[in-house]
């Protein structure tokens, strides 16, 4: 078993129930701020996001499945090649070695948007205006995740603190590893229908890493290289053919285009 | 308006007149002697000097408000009382958190009532315990909201000691003085006493570098402060270009700047 | 010496020279980047030491057990409570954004007086005494006058301890015009009391079920005890359970089921009818069953055998024969099949025929009082008070008829008609009630006909709201008395609709109260106290924890420490086979009272030819449906196909969109027999054509902006359309028209 870790996600998406529990619950843990419209979601600022695909098929062959979006947390080609990482100019993103989580420092980001050009995941979110809460709704936000100011980018960091806090913990029963269910990111935690694993993707007592390899597996848009650490599961085959976003009268799914 | 202008085309000619004068006696100026040792020199020595005391001394002063402690806490007489030391105070919590300045409710257990007769002691359970208010302690450490600290893996996990970051606090009698940035807000600590940002003892200061400094170490590669856009599209380039190639051995755990991951300090 | 020009330059050089050598410049530099990333306006959150307390969320009647996390006195976040039998650690959208209701906005501070006109939303703020004088003047004068009878109570629910002592309240005052929010409940009870011969709610053992027919109930749009029910269906996908999903439009249900039948609005009672023909011409019932445990079979047999085979139903629900008969076989040759009603979230009583007929299936496959299939749960009886010792106005006022006629000759059964309210109190020229208190309910925004319900209020010289929050109907008050929210009060949470297996939870104080606030329980004592005589005699008790901890008893402790606590009584079950009913024995049909299960169609309001389409609500679970006004999380996780900006979307097929000229996001008035709104056009596959689907939850005219003026209320576009055996509102769509803006 490889020491260092690579947290990772495996969803469900035959479970989700697109509830959007994850959704909110990612807001609160993380003071994820919000604004009177929140009707243009390119502007609205959710590092967890429900996506509705449909099959595109008439009535009433119809079909629609949601699909949770976080961070992927990509590991690119070789590992720290996430294309946010190495676009950026501030060293405000980051790659750790050690979790496989890609970090963003919102001290250290200078409101480029560099990162969220190059993410094909749409994952990264810029604050174009200062967060305000309503008189009084402050007393809420939690002291674990610093609140972002105007002018960064800000997204999700699979509850990074969480870890931290689980650390500190191990630290103080003089342990250094984590148990599985002791580092928990809160939409997991939230998910009502258990749709959401998550945990180490290199070990294999973690319950991610047999589920990664669900036959019915795959990752959104692999064909990139991007090596995304959130895997889906879906026995439906057109979700699982939209996952790497096929031109429509592609033949056969390609193979990734790996560049060794 | 008619008599503004008619002054000002007055005054104009006397104007250029000075001006003539002026570069006339420059030309004589330099006539006289290049310059050097003459009134020239003597003013960059002027402004040379009062700059210096400007920057050096008058200005870091400007700069940092004084503050007293809302009680003058003497840390040696307590550390004598208790058991354990700093942690019977600065305790662990169960959970791993660190709990930091004490809460009046720690204090209570044993200044309930007034136990001497030091007027800070009869102030503090007066004003305080009393009245069952918190004390607005001013803490010299306090990091910036951004910065995550974790005493556990310091204490615990990398068995450091109290005095390598907070100095001999425990030994103090007196509590200092503590100096508010008037910019940012934060204590004089954290960027350190001297103003050059220069440093005797290791809890001199408490700036980023100064956590770098020991998270670097264990890593071989030298100054890698922060790699500049050129050296990452280098690397990037290598990468892509020999993807076989690994990453080169004992670099830390942050792609980003070869020493621990960002994460580990913010938050 | 004379400075010149030159020196002064050269003082200058010497000067930026100095600067240069001095740490000034790199500091000053440092010191503004360190300001302008912490601006003194962007909150620090203060940190300090975790704490957990456990309570029960009482948003909805899903009654999840939560745990909320705190930092000093400060509540950061609500999570699922491990262990709960109802929700084991899972979360519902709006239960963990339940602090924005807490700390938001939309809280009612303090009491207030309404001193501008009705609605105009200018108070003055007064003390508790003041409030309390006030209540107990007017309906002490009410009294006196002998008008006890014309004071109203409408309830967001009737269990517990706090809609007991309302009720309790109301009959030592003289009045039984006590009315709680209708739901699915209505019809579910008077279902089993029918069948089962107990009025209780349904349980049902979902977790060991195998095949779920849905006829209509968002199963995971918000049906029964959400949290509950997404685990349940988690649990199908895991043990390959089916679910068969019945309605219109392609809901999350719908989409997330193994089978979708997209039946034409309205005629989802048929089609359980014509179910049970293929499975009793096919013999494929339980014999067991029906042989041992039931009567009125034969009475059932020839009904359906008569008028709904395949062919007859497959004409009404536009479903294909062969689909009709495919279902009722795979119904029955399920283990554990199961068949549930209520529409969406189940907000409407519905069409008490279509409950029965869908129940009859559940007997037919003998899934009754089993494991894996439906019983009727009783309530755990806990509330034991003394019988209230009513004086001559009491009695005399007691002697009233209801103004909903609930309970009356042609609805002996129904025990609350707030449907009818609005029409009772218009008909005449003085309004009937005279004061109306409204305590944990918004009719003013969920009854359908708003406008009507609006008007109606309008006229009643009265209103009292106990309202947490400025929803609607407080807003259209005389004078609110705001209640503690849920996580700053006690209270007793009973069984959440559905939930197999009777139990207590406790809601408990998460925090103090963060304003002026008070227990709306210990208001009712207090208000009863003021009115003295036998009022304050019904009310022995010095507040209301004092009467919670006393009337729960021994269960105080348990509930106490574990936070819920199942019944005791209730382990003796075990699959026993009889029922309470005259016969003993599960009745398909009543010769007395001549019920069966049958198929009346409820007919819609409007003329086809003036409104050609049928617009049908939709529950969506991103959107609060009820009393709760929708909290900024949660809006903001509506999609951009159903709500933009300010505007919502109806769903509409594109084959009838095309058909009526509406392109995507085209603006268009959505017109019914009731009113008028201004939407935008979504095509949407998923839904029949000729049918419009709008969102429940949206156009409040009240709580924050974050919430209000958007969107169009549904219950403005409908009106209520009585079910002949019941009078409960069953309206489940209305005739509607579509035309460019």
């Amino acid at each position: 078993m490889k020491k260092d870790k690579r947290y990772g996600m495996v969803i469900d998406l035959d479970k989700c129930t697109g509830c959007g529990s994850c959704m909110a619950a990612c807001m609160a843990e993380n003071n994820v701020p919000f604004r009177e419209d929140e009707s243009n979601k390119l502007l609205s600022i959710t590092w967890m996001r429900v996506y509705k695909l449909t099959n595109g098929k008439p009535f009433p062959e119809t079909d629609v499945c949601y699909l949770p979006r976080p961070c992927m947390h990509c590991g690119g080609q070789h590992e720290g090649h996430s294309p946010c990482v190495s676009v950026c100019p501030a060293t405000a993103t980051d790659y750790s070695l050690k979790t496989g989580i890609v970090s963003q420092i919102y001290t250290r980001c200078f409101g480029c948007r560099y990162c969220m050009a190059s993410c094909p995941y749409h994952a990264r979110y810029f604050n174009w205006w200062d967060p305000v809460w309503p008189d009084g709704m402050e007393k809420y936000l939690n002291p674990k995740v610093s609140p972002r100011m105007r002018g960064v980018v800000e997204k999700c960091s699979f509850c990074f603190h969480r870890y931290q806090l689980a650390k500190e913990k191990a630290y103080i029963q003089g342990r250094r590893e984590l148990a599985e269910d002791e580092y928990q990111t809160s939409c997991t935690q939230a998910c009502p229908a258990g749709a959401i694993t998550f945990g180490d993707l290199n070990n294999h007592k973690h319950s991610v890493y047999k589920d990664k390899k669900n036959p019915n597996a795959f990752r959104l848009l692999e064909r990139l290289g991007t090596n995304p650490k959130v895997y889906y599961i879906s026995s439906r085959a057109w979700v699982r053919r939209a996952g790497d976003n096929y031109l429509r009268n592609e033949a056969k799914p390609a193979k990734a285009v790996q560049h060794g | 308006m008619s008599t503004s202008d008619d002054n000002a085309k007055q005054i104009s000619p006397e104007a250029a007149g000075d001006d003539a004068a002026a570069s006339s006696s420059e030309i004589k100026n330099k006539e006289q002697g290049n310059g050097f040792g003459g009134p020239v020199t003597l003013f960059f020595i002027l402004g040379f000097a009062v700059s210096l005391i400007l920057g050096w001394v008058i200005a870091p002063e400007m700069l940092y408000s004084q503050k007293k402690q809302p009680i003058d806490y003497n840390h040696a007489l307590h550390v004598a009382e208790v058991g354990d030391g700093c942690e019977s105070c600065h305790f662990f919590r169960a959970d791993g958190t660190f709990s930091g300045v004490p809460k009046l409710e720690l204090c209570v257990d044993c200044h309930e009532e007034v136990q001497g007769e030091d007027p800070n002691e009869i102030k503090f359970v007066e004003e305080y315990v009393v009245k069952e208010r918190e004390v607005p302690w001013l803490i010299y450490s306090k990091q910036p909201d951004c910065v995550f600290f974790s005493h556990a893996a310091h204490i615990k996990g990398a068995q450091m000691d109290c005095v390598t970051c907070h100095g001999h606090i425990g030994e103090s009698e007196t509590s200092r003085v503590y100096e508010e940035n008037r910019i940012t807000g934060y204590s004089r600590d954290i960027w350190g006493k001297n103003i050059a940002g220069f440093k005797k003892n290791s809890w001199d200061r408490m700036k980023m570098d100064d956590c770098a400094e020991c998270h670097q170490k264990e890593f071989t590669v030298q100054r890698t402060d922060v790699k500049t856009p050129i050296n990452r599209l280098l690397d990037n380039f290598i990468a892509v270009s020999f993807p076989g190639m690994e990453a080169p051995a004992g670099i830390g755990d942050s792609v980003q700047t070869q020493r621990d991951a960002c994460f580990v300090c913010h938050k | 010496m004379k400075i010149g020009r030159r020196s002064f330059l050269s003082f200058l050089i010497g000067g930026a020279a100095g600067t240069a050598l001095s740490p000034m410049p790199l500091k000053l530099t440092d010191d503004s980047a360190i300001w302008t990333q912490m601006w003194p306006w962007t909150p620090v959150p203060e940190d300090g030491e975790i704490s957990h307390v456990n309570s029960t969320c009482t948003l909805c009647p899903g009654h999840c057990g939560i745990t909320v996390c705190k930092i000093n006195d400060r509540a950061i976040k609500i999570e699922g409570m491990k262990g709960h039998p109802v929700n084991d650690g899972g979360i519902c959208l709006l239960g963990v954004s339940g602090l924005q209701l807490l700390y938001g906005p939309t809280r009612v501070q303090t009491p207030l007086k309404r001193v501008g006109a009705r609605g105009s939303g200018r108070w003055e703020k007064i003390s508790w005494e003041a409030a309390v004088s006030e209540v107990v003047k007017q309906l002490g004068d009410l009294r006196a006058e002998g008008k006890s009878h014309s004071v109203g109570l409408i309830t967001g629910s009737d269990r517990g301890t706090v809609p007991q002592l309302f009720a309790r309240f109301m009959t030592a005052y003289g009045s039984n015009n006590v009315m709680r929010t209708p739901s699915m409940r209505d019809s579910y009870e008077l279902t089993l009391q029918r069948m089962h011969g107990t009025r209780a709610l349904p349980g049902f053992d979902f977790e060991n079920a195998d095949f779920i027919l849905s006829f209509g109930s968002g199963i995971i749009d918000g049906w029964g005890s959400p949290v509950r029910m997404f685990k349940a269906f988690s649990g199908w996908r895991s043990n390959h359970g089916k679910v068969v999903q019945i309605e219109p439009r392609l809901s999350r249900t719908a989409a997330k089921s193994d089978r979708w039948i997209p039946v034409k609005p309205g005629t989802e009672g048929v089609l359980a009818l014509g179910l049970a023909h293929v499975i009793i011409k096919e013999a494929l019932y339980s014999s067991d069953f029906i042989d041992n445990y039931s009567v009125g079979f034969e009475d059932l047999q020839r009904l359906v055998l008569d008028k709904y085979s395949p062919d007859n139903v497959a004409a009404i629900t536009a479903i294909d024969q062969k689909d009709i008969v495919t279902l009722a076989r795979d119904f029955a040759a399920a283990s554990k099949p199961l068949a549930i009603c209520g529409r969406g979230r189940g907000s409407v009583s519905g069409s008490l025929d279509e409950f029965m007929a869908v129940h009859a299936l559940n007997a037919l496959v003998g899934n009754i009082n089993k494991k894996g299939g439906v019983r009727a749960v009783s309530e755990i009886d806990y509330i034991n008070w003394p019988e209230v010792q009513m004086d001559a106005v009491a009695a005399a006022g007691m002697q009233h008829e209801r103004l909903d006629g609930a309970g009356s000759k042609n609805h002996p059964d129904t025990r609350s008609l707030l449907n009818r309210l609005p029409a009772a109190i218009s008909s005449k020229e003085e309004s009937s009630l005279q004061a109306l208190l409204v305590t944990g309910a918004n009719p003013l925004y969920t009854m359908p006909g708003s406008t009507a319900v609006k008007k109606a209020m309008a006229g009643i010289p009265f209103v009292v709201s106990f309202s947490s929050y400025m929803d609607e109907t407080a807003q259209n008050a005389d004078l609110i008395l705001p209640n503690h929210t849920y996580l700053e009060r006690f209270e007793d949470v009973p069984t959440p609709f559905g939930l197999q297996q009777p139990v207590t939870s406790l809601a408990r104080p998460a925090v103090e109260p963060q304003f002026n606030t008070q227990h709306v329980g210990d208001v009712v004592i207090r208000i009863a106290k003021a009115l003295g005589g036998s009022i304050a005699g019904a009310f022995p008790w010095e507040g209301y924890q004092t009467c919670l901890k006393e009337t729960l008893g021994n269960k105080w402790e348990t509930l106490m420490t574990k936070g819920f606590r199942l019944d005791d009584n209730d382990r003796a079950f075990a699959g026993q086979m009889t029922f309470d009913t005259p016969s003993g024995k599960f009745e398909f049909a009543n010769k007395e009272t001549g019920r069966m299960p049958q198929f009346s169609p409820i007919k819609i309001e409007g003329d086809e030819k003036l409104y050609p389409l049928v617009l049908v609500p939709y529950d969506s679970f991103r959107l609060a449906g009820g009393y709760i006004g929708t909290p900024p999380f949660a809006v903001k996780t509506v999609e951009d196909t159903v709500l933009k900006g300010k505007d919502v979307f109806v769903e509409l097929n594109p084959e009838t969109a095309r058909a009526l000229r509406l392109r995507e996001g085209q603006h268009a008035i959505l017109s019914t027999p009731r009113g008028q709104a201004k939407v935008k056009v979504h095509w949407f596959d998923g839904i029949r054509p000729g049918v419009v689907a709008l969102p429940r939850g949206l156009g409040h005219t009240a709580y924050d902006k974050y919430l209000a003026e958007k969107g169009v209320n549904f219950n403005e576009l409908i009106g209520p359309v009585e079910d002949p055996g019941t009078g409960c509102d069953a309206a489940w769509g209305i005739m509607a028209k579509l035309s460019k803006a």
